[in-house]
């Protein structure tokens, strides 16, 4: 047991922090959420110059080959300058594409992704909202070599920029709602798609995505037909991971900002850090933080060991989905009426919160994957 | 980060394992948890028998140096923490193996060491903590008892109490006034003494169910050898201070809560309420899954605890953390497994009692992680103060 970072990540820590702290000052926060796009190409292309985008990807694919693991310190950085754009929306195809692509549709895809020449992105989501695989009710219909979509995917991150869509469809009602379901790799500029932004708390560019007859041809199935759900499990289970990752930097990122802040604000003739009933308050958030990190980085351990997970991933979402929220409310509260205002930048961290905490399942979808794997029956 | 064990670790966890799993097919009836041997004589009976199984397995020296036939490292006590905390077993004296023998090791003279630590290592010598006062808790340093120098003894007049197995106990070891005339924390000696010494008269405190767990001590002229001190004469503050910050990581107490989830997950799974399994019931399951996570959260943070201890690195503020974080869990634990439980969470030990009424123990016992060693208050100041850098409480 060793719970350091390796040296490797301290390294890719640092530089990452170094980039983003130049590279991600709030103003582009701030500039990019207002933005139509949401993200900003050059500095895309730079994060594909630094190996970024092709951190997991293995070499043979032009990838740098690096573990679960390094990406989640990188994650946690990313989160820590809460970076906007379509990162997690393309590694998680990347994880899809990994675990289920053909040689072909690797040797297609992985190389350009590492490059930052396609941006990629997952529509699972539809009217309901949950994350079961009952939720999925679009229909792709067999039609000669292609499948035809139709119908409406809802909260696909970064759908109005991406260059592929993997669309998650029903392709048949089988015995129970997770058979019969078929992930299609879409290339977004398909007639007959369209696309809309869907105006959320963290202006994050979730949109709205309208498949009217959508032609897809079959090689482009993802996995196998009608068996499509495991694919959607690990995207989930491996992105509830890597959103974990980023929110413990945005936690940390909310802590320091408190804890500085209260030792130069003056009130009462002290600074406001002196005050017990804040102090045990920061140090409530200092505890979450802690016992968050070695949550998620225990099941991003485990994740790049290749040890089943399931659990440990779910555990870390629902815990690491609440305490977020709580620290970034608290981080407001202890500031004062300073940090409601737009122009302050623990908002734009309060308001990720609740982005983060949907993000690949909310709370409680989690806690039911957690009770099952404990055992209840 | 890597969170796994080497083979050998894993086979000397599956070693404690072993051991404890079957020392605890020997539980007597009456042994309900840890607390139940300052209360039960059949129970104490079962600590020493523990404690005597571990001395002949030497794990009761784990992570001492091997001059003192020690074996093993921090990282093995953890895993044995985590086995006895697990199957519930008692054996090691929280007081002489976790608390005293390390601060030994670190602070007192070679003769002290050769005395005293042998009889902890055979399991022989039971010991009880003698520091809290009526009017020196949290602020421990504001105490009155007094050990004056006579010649070769001190001898100590004063009260302590809340002293935990004091009226088990075969020694025990204090903090005394030696010097009432210096200013605060130079002031006071760490001082070992035979419980059995005349002028010591040891009263029992009915916890609040009624058992007896603690006493008060009184100390009526009480002759103690002067060579029986740990660290300098009237540095004794330091000594407090070093030994606050051993085996903190809560492995014990976590492994024993994750334990009762899985008892109370069978329970669940096999009682019916409203026509179908508790199991079954949606909010049953949100909330035991959320005591799971943090549960995990706990045992990561207890690992990181013991990880950076394990390179002589500790943190106060993650062990602060730890303690602060497992500790309130008990009490949700608690509070939650006695409302699944409905009227039966608040029914005592009987044929009655589900699970052995171990909840309705639990009700009340979360009072002892949370107030003792530190007060999580305590606590929170020590992140804030020396983690945190915030203006410290004048
Ligand atoms: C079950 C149990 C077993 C124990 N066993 C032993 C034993 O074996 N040996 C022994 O010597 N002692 C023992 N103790 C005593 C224990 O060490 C003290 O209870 C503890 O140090 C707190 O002191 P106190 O109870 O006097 O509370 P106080 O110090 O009077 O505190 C009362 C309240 O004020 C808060 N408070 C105090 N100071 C501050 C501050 N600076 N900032 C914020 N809040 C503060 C506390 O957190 C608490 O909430 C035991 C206690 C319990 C409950």
């Amino acid at each position: 047991m060793d719970l350091r970072l390796t040296e490797t990540q301290e390294i890719l820590k640092q530089s990452a922090r170094d980039f983003l702290t130049t590279e991600c000052p709030k103003s582009l926060v701030r500039e990019l959420e207002q933005g139509e796009m949401g993200y900003a190409p050059e500095l895309w292309k730079k994060m594909a110059e630094l190996g970024w985008l092709g951190l997991i990807i293995p070499e043979e694919y032009d990838g740098m080959g690096y573990t679960f693991q390094d990406l989640a310190v990188l994650l946690e950085e990313i989160g820590r300058s809460i970076l906007p754009g379509p990162l997690l929306a393309t590694l998680t195809s990347v994880f899809a594409v990994l675990e289920a692509g053909t040689e072909e549709q690797k040797r297609e895809l992985l190389p350009k992704i590492a490059q930052g020449e396609l941006i990629l992105t997952t529509a699972l989501l539809e009217g309901e909202g949950i994350f079961d695989a009952s939720g999925i009710a679009v229909k792709a219909a067999p039609q000669g070599d292609d499948f035809t979509i139709d119908g409406t995917k809802l909260f696909v991150e970064m759908a109005h920029v991406a260059d592929y869509i993997l669309c998650v469809t029903r392709t048949n009602t089988g015995t129970s709602p997770e058979k019969g379901v078929t992930v299609l790799i879409v290339d977004s500029t398909t007639p007959g798609i369209s696309c809309e932004v869907i105006p959320t708390t963290a202006e994050d560019k979730l949109c709205e995505v309208r498949f009217e007859n959508v032609k897809v041809p079959k090689k482009n199935i993802l996995g196998k037909l009608d068996e499509g759900w495991p694919i959607v499990e690990t995207m989930l289970r491996k992105g509830a991971i890597a959103k974990c990752a980023e929110s413990i930097g945005a936690i940390q990122a909310c802590v320091d900002m408190t804890v500085a802040y209260s030792k130069e604000r003056v009130q009462y003739e002290r600074p406001i850090g002196a005050f017990q009933a804040l102090q045990h308050r920061m140090a409530d958030m200092w505890t979450a933080m802690g016992t968050s990190r070695y949550l998620v980085y225990e099941a991003a351990w485990m994740e790049s060991e290749g040890l089943p997970c399931a659990k440990e991933a779910s555990m870390a979402k629902a815990y690491v989905n609440e305490v977020y929220k709580n620290v970034a409310k608290w981080a407001v509260r202890l500031h004062g009426a300073i940090a409601t205002s737009a122009d302050h930048d623990i908002p734009l961290y309060y308001r990720r919160s609740k982005a983060a905490d949907t993000a690949y399942g909310g709370t409680d979808f989690h806690r039911e994957i957690v009770a099952q794997k404990i055992g209840l029956t | 980060m890597d969170f796994s064990l080497t083979d050998e670790q894993k086979a000397r966890k599956q070693e404690f394992y072993d051991t404890c799993k079957e020392l605890e097919k020997r539980k007597p009836p009456s042994f309900l948890g840890f607390e139940t041997i300052y209360e039960d004589d059949e129970c104490w009976e079962y600590n020493l028998h523990c404690a005597r199984e571990f001395a002949k397995k030497g794990w009761l020296a784990l992570g001492w140096p091997p001059e003192y036939d020690g074996q093993g490292d921090m990282m093995d006590k953890v895993l044995f923490a985590e086995a006895r905390g697990y199957h519930g077993i008692p054996g090691v004296d929280i007081f002489g193996v976790q608390m005293l023998a390390p601060t030994l090791l670190q602070a007192a003279s070679e003769e002290i060491k050769r005395e005293f630590l042998p009889p902890i290592a055979r399991g022989e010598v039971m010991w009880c903590e003698l520091w809290s006062e009526p009017n020196a808790g949290s602020d421990l340093a504001a105490l009155a008892a007094t050990a004056i120098r006579k010649g070769d003894e001190y001898v100590i007049n004063g009260q302590k109490t809340w002293n935990t197995g004091a009226h088990k106990a075969d020694w025990g070891f204090g903090v005394f006034k030696t010097d009432p005339a210096a200013r605060k924390h130079h002031n006071m000696t760490f001082i070992l003494f035979d419980m059995k010494t005349p002028g010591i008269t040891i009263r029992p405190i009915p916890y609040l169910d009624g058992h007896a767990p603690y006493c008060e001590v009184y100390f009526d002229d009480v002759h103690v050898t002067a060579k029986n001190i740990v660290g300098q004469e009237h540095e004794g503050w330091a000594v407090v201070n070093l030994l606050a910050g051993f085996e903190r990581s809560g492995i014990n107490e976590i492994m024993s809560m994750l334990r009762g989830l899985e008892q109370l997950v069978a329970f669940c799974n096999q009682t019916k309420r409203h026509g179908q399994p508790l199991s079954k019931n949606l909010l049953v399951r949100n909330r035991l899954a959320e005591l799971a996570c943090e549960l995990e959260a706990a045992r990561a943070l207890a690992y990181r605890v013991a990880d950076l201890q394990n390179r002589d690195e500790m943190s106060l503020m993650d062990a602060s953390a730890g303690k602060i974080f497992f500790s309130e869990l008990g009490e949700r634990f608690a509070f939650l497994a006695t409302d699944i439980l409905g009227p039966y969470g608040q029914v005592k030990t009987s044929r009655w009692a589900p699970l052995d009424g171990i909840w309705e123990r639990m009700f009340h016992e979360h009072f002892i992680t949370t107030i003792s060693m530190g007060t999580n208050e305590i606590q929170r100041n020590i992140i804030a103060w020396y983690g945190l850098g915030l203006p410290r409480m004048r």
